[in-house]
This record gives structure tokens, C-alpha cells and sequence, in this order.
């Protein structure tokens, strides 16, 4: 059980707003690491070893075809280490730019994947339904819909294999044709039944002024607490960002800002945001272990 | 005073000269339970539709409904929305949203109560009804039964004084039907909200209900607390769909109230003279003229066996993955040519697994199946599919794809088809005046046909049917065993999958219980549920102190008239 995902679901989707934001608007090495050693190790805990296989050879290979691909179409910078043989150069700057690209790219689907697993569906309805209440309700009908239809699709072409017409059935035309009518009359199910769905939803008073969203989650303090925390450390960092306690240039020449006391300590800062989620894993565990002690 | 009072309701649909409703007059009390029957297109449905503003069909109308002392009209669509509740028949097409929380608070978001309040409501509603364990799950992992209480939670939610249900039934299996019909009662004995229930289930909901109203044609054929309903409706096709104690008491032509459960059926069986002149000692004596039906039953099965069976299947093991546990075990079954082979048992136990197995949609991993003495791997699809199997699915709406039931059979022949072929089909099936109607436009007794209409066109030997009378009224079930005789009589060998205990014992040739994962016995039909002591007909369960041999109801009244 991961505690991360227990809290508020507006916790949840403000900490990858800013993970994520950061990740992709600030390509600064040390960040994009921190970020990075971070989000794998949380994804490693969401999904176990899976996560490894998919970096290893899906994000990996990525990151380095970036890095490959961007010096050969990308000449700015002033540091010429070759030519190419159409007469193009190869600067220092464009190979740190893609390696620096790739490493981003890498973060930003790790971080999405662990927002996959943290913020499910009804999570994400609730705090859109706050802002546009109709959408949370079309979102939850769709989500009800779409398994429900390919669900049938899978029926009728059972049922058509029986009989001989599925689209493994006869010549290429024929396939096609057995296909299309099942497709055509799965979208008439769809249709049908949703005819009955409306009436079920009149006659629970559905279209009356004044409709309310319910849900299932509350803002308690323990969240508050996480809020406040999220706040300041963003604040913290946009200001080191902005008083170029933190920058990073890479044309026309790489630079990077020293590390200044107040570089180290924004570096430390965004290390613990990026390790929170683990870090409260293991804090619950830790408690867990005192509470089964005492026992 | 009347909860609902109907006066002089008649209705009719646009563009159609015969009304739909006719002249009703009836009302239902506070704290009824009133249960509507009859046959398909009677107009239950349409007068159902009536109680509420928001469901009401379009066309003429006359009369007046009241509710609550109050014209309908005049009541607002929140008040409407809250006192009255509405469950209607499919158990998937009614939830509205995905998770099953949401779905209990779905109608009182509607009404605008508070966070607070839902909450409470909600969590009132999920432990009276026990389902506060699956609470957080998504709506796609339930069960139709499941999915049928959910229904009827979300709608208890808003706390309506009245309930009106449309066979909410039709589409679960018994047990969950029998659960649902339970859950019913339990509200209306413990919360006192009046019920309004159309259902063709009759055996059970009869017990419960404080009175029937039986339609016949648009109008109200008889009102009556079922104790009376007999002697209104003597003679009356209506009877087949009356539960098994009170067909019996017809045909013996009883006095006074009439039973309605299987114990009462028993104890007035044991008043008449007929039974207390048949002590039990007589039993052995008396069983030997009945044997004659019982011998040319197996004298045919002899004569059978000789024959190569036409399925077999042969030690056969399956599970859907390697890591989940069998559903079919050690499975052996023999179905000779020529008969209707009934497959009974509970739910998952897999019976619908082994059809597919049949059916070569799945593939045991242990075992074989042999189909005319030729094993089914070795078949070529257009060879199985063509003329020698024919699968009803479970749904026989998957088989149409097209917009006519007539396109539909075309599809199957060609269009260069054999037109013989199909007129011959569509007429032994009765479907000619449905031919021009939309598949998904029939009833479940309907579409049956014509989904039966278009595997025959293929002309199969053999024929797999799962759960035909699903959903299905007595008279529909008639017609359909009609069918299935005619078909049987062709030398077509039909093997079904069926909960209906009481369609399989008047009209299948051979009988098999089905339980975890395999058959446990296969006999004749008689000799099946003359064994059986819980799982057989409700007359023999009725009859079995005097005559242990009876099966059916018309054994039991011609027993009893001898």
C-alpha cells in the first residue's frame, strides 16, 4: 500500500504538476538527476521490477539516440569538436544539450508513469468535477462505456466465428466486411442501450438545478501539512532560480552557476521533494514496525 | 388512504387504433406489495411507465393518476425523482457511472444534498444491503446480480415511498434472482415501502406479494391476493405461468384458497382423497403401470447407444490461465443423436466453459472431444461451423448484425440463397411476422427464435443452446420446447445449458447435474429428478410423500384424477 496515494487527491496532483513541471521547463543537470534518481526509484516501488526492464531497454536506448540525433541536426554552440563529412560541425554544446534533452524526456516518463498509478480515475474526476461539474459525470459515464463496449465487440465476434463471419473468416474483402457489421452493429448496442441508461437517469432526477458532486475524499490536516511543505520548497526554488543562484545556459557556451551555499541547500530541498513519496512510505513503515513492537 | 390511485386509465400509442391500456382502475395502499403478470405485450410494461411523469411514453392518454391524494402532473420532478423509484430491466444499461460509490450517490447528487448527507445516506444504504465490501470497486467487476442490487440500493437511497420495478429479474439466474426477490421483501416488510413488481418468476414473489393483478390484452384480467387468484383466472392461458401448487390445484378443480408454496401445495394434497387413499406402503405396487413411459424411454436410449455418440468428451481438464485453478475436472459426457440434452447446475460451476470447449472456442489442455466419432481439433473451421455445430450464444442478440430480422437470415444464404430453406426455417421457427422488425426491437423470447432461425439456416447437426429460457415467460417456454422437439425429431441432436429445472424435466430426453467442474450424474429425464431429492421439480417435491415417481404437474393431476 502505497501512503503516498492515500492522501488528497489535489496532494497527488500538485506534487507531479511541479515534479513534472520542473523536470520539463528547467533542463539543469543536477536538477534533471536528482529528478531522475528520484522518480525511478519511486516507480521501482509503485511496480516492482517491471519498471527496470522498461528503462533498460525502452527509456535508455531513447535517451541515448537523443543524444546521438540532436548534434547532427543541431550546430549552434562555439566549442567545434569535428566536421562532419557535408561539411557540418559537431559542438560540445549540442551533445550536452541532447544528453541533457534525453535525460528529461527519461524523467518526464518516469514521473508519468508513477502518475499513472497514483492518480487513478476517480481521483482525477473528483478534482475536475470541481472546476467543470459536468465533466466529471461525462468522464465517469466514459469510463463506464468504453470497457462495456469492447467488451460486447468481443461477444459478437465470438458469437460470428460460430456461424463462420468473423474477420479471421474467408478472403481479405470478406474479412473486412465481417468487421465492419460487427463494428456497425456494436456501435447500434451502444446506442440502443444507451436509451435505457438516459431513462434511468431521469427517473433518478437527473437535469435538476442545483446538482452537488459527492465524493469520497477530505482535506484533513495531515494534508494540509503536505501542502504548506509543496508551497514552500516551490517557492524556495523559484527564487534561487531567479536570482540565478541556480542557471544554466547551453549556447552559445555551457555554463552552469557555482555551488554556493544556497545552490547546495535548493539542491537538498529538491532532492527531499523528489524523494517524498518514498520518504513517507518509509517513515509509515518505520511507525509500523514501533506500532507491531509495542504490541 | 391510496398511495397510487389509478382511474380510468387508457392509453394509446401514436399511430395505432387498438389502445395499449384500457379503462384501468386499481390502486395501490401504502405499504403494498403488488405484483403484475402477464403475457409479453399486454401492456404491463407501458402502464408501469405510467408512475412516474418522467418515464411516461408518448401517445393519448385518459384518466386520471393520483399520487398521494395529488394529480401525477401536478407533482414536481424533484418530488417525483425522490418518493418515487424506478428499477428497470437490464442490471448493466441502468448504472451510470463506473465506481459503485458513485453510483449510490448518483441520484442524490441529483437532488442537491450536501456532502455530509450523501455520505450518511450512502453508507446507510450499502450496509442494509451488505454490499459495503465491494463498495470501492468498479462497476465492470460485478456481478448481473450484483450489478441488479446495486440498482435497486442506488434507487433506496433516495428513500422513495413507493418502488416500481420492471422484471428486474429477467436477465440473472435463479439464485441471484432468488437473492434479489429476498432483498425486496426485506424492504418491504422492514422499511414498509410499497412495491410495484412486474415478474414472470411467479414461484417465489407470489409468496410475498399482498396482492396480483393478472392483464390480459390492455385490461386487468383479475385483482386478488393470490389465495384467490385461482378460481378468477380458471382456464386462462395465464395458468402455465402460475407457479406449480396452484396449476395443480386448478386442474383438480380445489375449493377455497389455493396453495401457493411447495408446502402448502403439500398439505393440500394431503387432504384430498385421492392421496389418503395411496399410503405410502402402496408405493411399489402403484409404480408399475407408470413404468410404460419410463420403458419406452429407455428402450429408446438402448437403441441409441448402439450408435457412435454424437458428442464425447473424454477426460477432459481446462483453466483459463496456468496459474488459476481448473474450472472443468476430469470431465466425461456422452450426448447420443437425436436428443435434447439438458446440462443443469449452479452457477460457474462451468457448464457455459464446456459449451465453448464444444464450441472449440477454448481448448482443453488435457483430454479430448470427439465430435460424430472424429476427433474436433481435426475439423476445418468451415467444416464445424458450417454443417455440423450450431452455438447459440448466451446473449442471442451477438449473432444479428443487420437491421432487419429478414437481412439478418439473408446474410446467411446468400443472396443467391436457398429460399426454400429459409421459408422453411422462419416457419418452423414462427418468426414470419417478425421478420421485418429490428432485431434488437424483439423480446428475449423473440429474439431467441430468430437467433435460432439463423443457426439453423447453417443447417448444423448439432446444436448448443446456453440458457435459452432466460428471461423467458411460460408461454414463450412452450413455443420455444416446441421448436426444440421438431428439431430433436429431425435427427438434430441439441445439447443445453440450462438453470430451468422445470423446462428440462417436461421436456428434455436426458438430464446431467453439473458441479465443480463436472458431471456428476446423466440419466433420462425421469429417472433424473425421481432421484434427486432437493434439486428437482416443484412437484415432485410436492408429491414425492405419496408418488415419488411424479415429475411434472400433469403426472401429478393425472395421479391424482385416477
Amino acid at each position: 500500500m502505497d501512503t503516498f496515494s492515500g492522501y488528497h487527491p489535489l496532494i497527488n496532483f500538485t506534487y507531479f504538476v511541479i515534479v513534472i513541471g520542473i523536470a520539463m521547463f528547467y533542463m539543469h543537470p543536477v536538477l534533471l538527476a536528482i529528478s531522475l534518481a528520484g522518480s525511478l526509484a519511486y516507480s521501482v516501488y509503485l511496480k516492482g521490477r517491471r519498471t527496470v526492464k522498461v528503462f533498460l531497454f525502452g527509456m535508455l536506448p531513447a535517451c541515448l539516440l537523443m543524444m546521438i540525433i540532436n548534434p547532427l541536426f543541431s550546430h549552434e554552440g562555439a566549442t567545434m569538436l569535428f566536421y562532419m563529412h557535408d561539411g557540418n560541425p559537431v559542438t560540445l554544446e549540442s551533445i550536452l544539450y541532447g544528453i541533457g534533452s534525453g535525460a528529461m524526456l527519461a524523467c518526464v516518463v518516469s514521473w508519468f508513469s508513477a502518475f499513472h498509478a497514483v492518480m487513478t480515475s476517480d481521483k482525477f474526476m473528483y478534482l475536475f468535477g470541481k472546476i467543470i461539474p459536468a465533466f466529471s459525470l461525462l468522464l465517469s459515464m466514459c469510463l463506464r462505456f468504453v470497457p462495456r463496449f469492447t467488451g460486447q465487440i468481443r461477444k459478437v465476434a465470438q458469437a460470428q466465428q460460430c456461424i463462420g463471419r468473423n474477420v479471421n473468416n474467408g478472403k481479405i474483402w470478406e474479412r473486412a466486411m465481417h468487421g465492419l457489421k460487427i463494428l456497425s452493429i456494436t456501435t447500434t448496442w451502444a446506442l440502443e442501450n444507451s436509451v435505457e441508461t438516459a431513462d434511468s437517469m431521469k427517473s433518478r432526477a437527473y437535469g435538476l438545478r442545483g446538482r452537488t458532486n459527492f465524493s469520497i475524499y477530505r482535506f484533513d490536516k495531515r494534508d494540509a501539512g503536505l501542502m504548506l511543505f509543496l508551497a514552500a520548497v516551490f517557492c524556495l526554488l523559484m527564487a534561487c532560480i531567479a536570482n540565478k543562484q541556480i542557471h544554466i545556459l547551453y549556447f552559445p557556451v555551457f555554463a552552469m552557476n557555482r555551488p554556493t551555499p544556497a545552490a547546495v541547500l535548493s539542491y537538498g530541498l529538491y532532492g527531499l521533494l523528489c524523494a517524498l513519496p518514498l520518504i513517507l512510505n518509509i517513515l509509515e513503515d518505520i511507525k509500523w514496525r514501533s506500532l507491531r513492537s509495542n504490541i | 388512504m391510496a398511495l397510487f390511485e389509478i382511474q380510468h386509465l387508457t392509453f394509446t400509442y401514436p399511430g395505432q387504433q387498438e389502445p395499449a391500456l384500457k379503462a384501468l382502475d386499481f390502486s395501490v395502499e401504502e405499504g403494498e406489495f403488488l405484483v403484475i403478470c402477464g403475457k409479453s405485450g399486454c401492456g404491463k410494461s407501458t402502464l408501469l411507465r405510467h408512475f412516474k411523469t418522467a418515464m411516461a411514453p408518448f401517445g393519448v392518454r385518459e384518466g386520471e393518476i393520483l399520487f398521494d391524494g395529488r394529480r401525477l402532473s401536478e407533482v414536481s420532478v424533484r418530488e417525483q425523482g425522490a418518493r418515487i423509484g424506478y428499477v428497470l430491466q437490464s442490471p448493466d444499461n441502468q448504472v451510470v457511472t463506473d465506481k459503485v460509490w458513485h453510483e449510490l450517490a448518483f441520484g442524490l447528487e441529483n437532488l442537491g444534498y450536501d456532502t455530509g448527507t450523501i455520505r450518511l445516506r450512502v453508507a446507510e444504504m450499502a450496509s442494509f444491503f451488505g454490499i459495503q465490501t465491494w463498495f470501492m470497486k468498479n462497476v465492470e467487476e460485478l456481478s448481473g446480480g450484483q450489478k441488479q442490487l446495486l440498482n435497486l440500493a442506488a434507487v433506496m437511497a433516495m428513500q422513495p415511498d413507493i418502488l416500481v420495478l420492471d422484471e428486474p429479474t429477467s436477465q440473472l439466474d435463479p439464485l441471484a434472482a432468488g437473492d434479489f426477490l429476498a432483498t425486496l421483501r426485506k424492504i418491504n416488510a422492514e422499511l414498509g415501502t410499497s412495491i410495484v413488481l412486474i415478474e414472470h418468476r411467479l414461484e417465489e414473489v407470489l409468496a410475498y406479494a399482498d396482492r396480483v393483478m393478472v392483464m390480459e390484452e390492455g385490461g386487468i384480467l383479475a385483482l386478488a391476493p393470490p389465495r384467490h387468484l385461482a378460481s378468477l383466472i380458471r382456464g386462462n392461458d395465464m395458468f402455465q405461468a402460475m407457479p406449480v401448487p396452484m396449476r395443480i390445484f386448478d386442474a383438480l378443480e380445489g375449493e377455497g384458497d389455493c396453495p401457493v408454496t411447495v408446502r402448502e401445495g403439500r398439505e393440500w394434497l394431503q387432504q384430498l382423497p385421492a392421496t389418503e387413499a395411496m399410503p405410502e406402503g402402496e408405493l411399489e405396487t402403484k409404480r408399475v403401470p407408470e413404468a410404460g413411459g419410463a420403458g419406452r424411454f429407455s428402450g429408446r436410449r438402448r437403441q441409441n447407444r448402439e450408435e457412435a455418440p454424437v458428442i464425447e468428451i473424454r477426460d477432459v481438464w481446462f483453466r483459463y490461465e496456468k496459474e488459476l485453478p481448473d474450472v472443468v475436472r476430469d470431465l466425461n459426457l456422452r450426448v447420443n443423436k437425436g436428443e435434447l440434452f439438458c446440462l443443469l447446475g449452479g452457477n460457474g460451476t462451468g457448464k457455459t466453459t464446456t459449451l465453448n470447449l464444444i464450441g472449440r472456442i477454448r481448448k482443453p489442455y488435457r483430454g479430448k472431444i470427439f465430435l460424430k466419432g472424429k476427433e474436433l481439433g481435426q475439423y476445418r473451421e468451415s467444416e464445424l461451423y458450417g454443417s455440423l455445430l450450431g452455438i447459440l450464444p448466451q446473449n442471442p442478440q451477438c449473432l444479428f448484425v443487420k437491421d432487419t430480422v429478414e437481412e439478418d437470415l439473408r446474410e446467411m444464404t446468400g443472396r443467391h440463397g436457398d429460399r426454400e430453406r429459409l421459408e422453411e426455417v422462419v416457419e418452423q421457427t414462427e418468426i414470419r411476422h417478425l421478420l421485418k422488425a429490428h432485431p434488437y426491437d424483439l423480446s428475449g423470447g423473440e429474439q431467441q427464435r430468430a437467433a435460432l432461425a439463423k443457426v439453423l439456416l447453417l443447417d448444423p447437426e448439432v446444436i448448443l443452446l446456453d440458457e435459452p429460457t432466460k428471461g423467458m415467460d411460460g408461454f414463450y417456454k412452450q413455443k420455444l420446447a416446441g421448436i426444440l422437439k421438431s428439431l430433436t425429431g429431425e435427427g438434430r441432436t441439441i445439447l443445453m445449458v440450462s438453470h430451468d429445472i422445470e423446462f428440462c424435466a417436461e421436456f428434455g430426453d436426458t438430464c446431467a447435474l453439473f458441479f465443480y467442474g463436472g458431471v456428476v450424474t446423466s440419466r433420462a429425464a425421469r429417472d433424473f429428478f425421481r432421484g434427486n431429492s432437493f434439486y428437482t421439480t416443484a412437484a415432485n417435491r410436492m408429491a414425492r410423500k405419496w408418488c415419488p415417481e411424479v415429475v411434472t404437474a400433469k403426472d401429478v393431476i393425472e395421479r391424482c384424477r385416477k
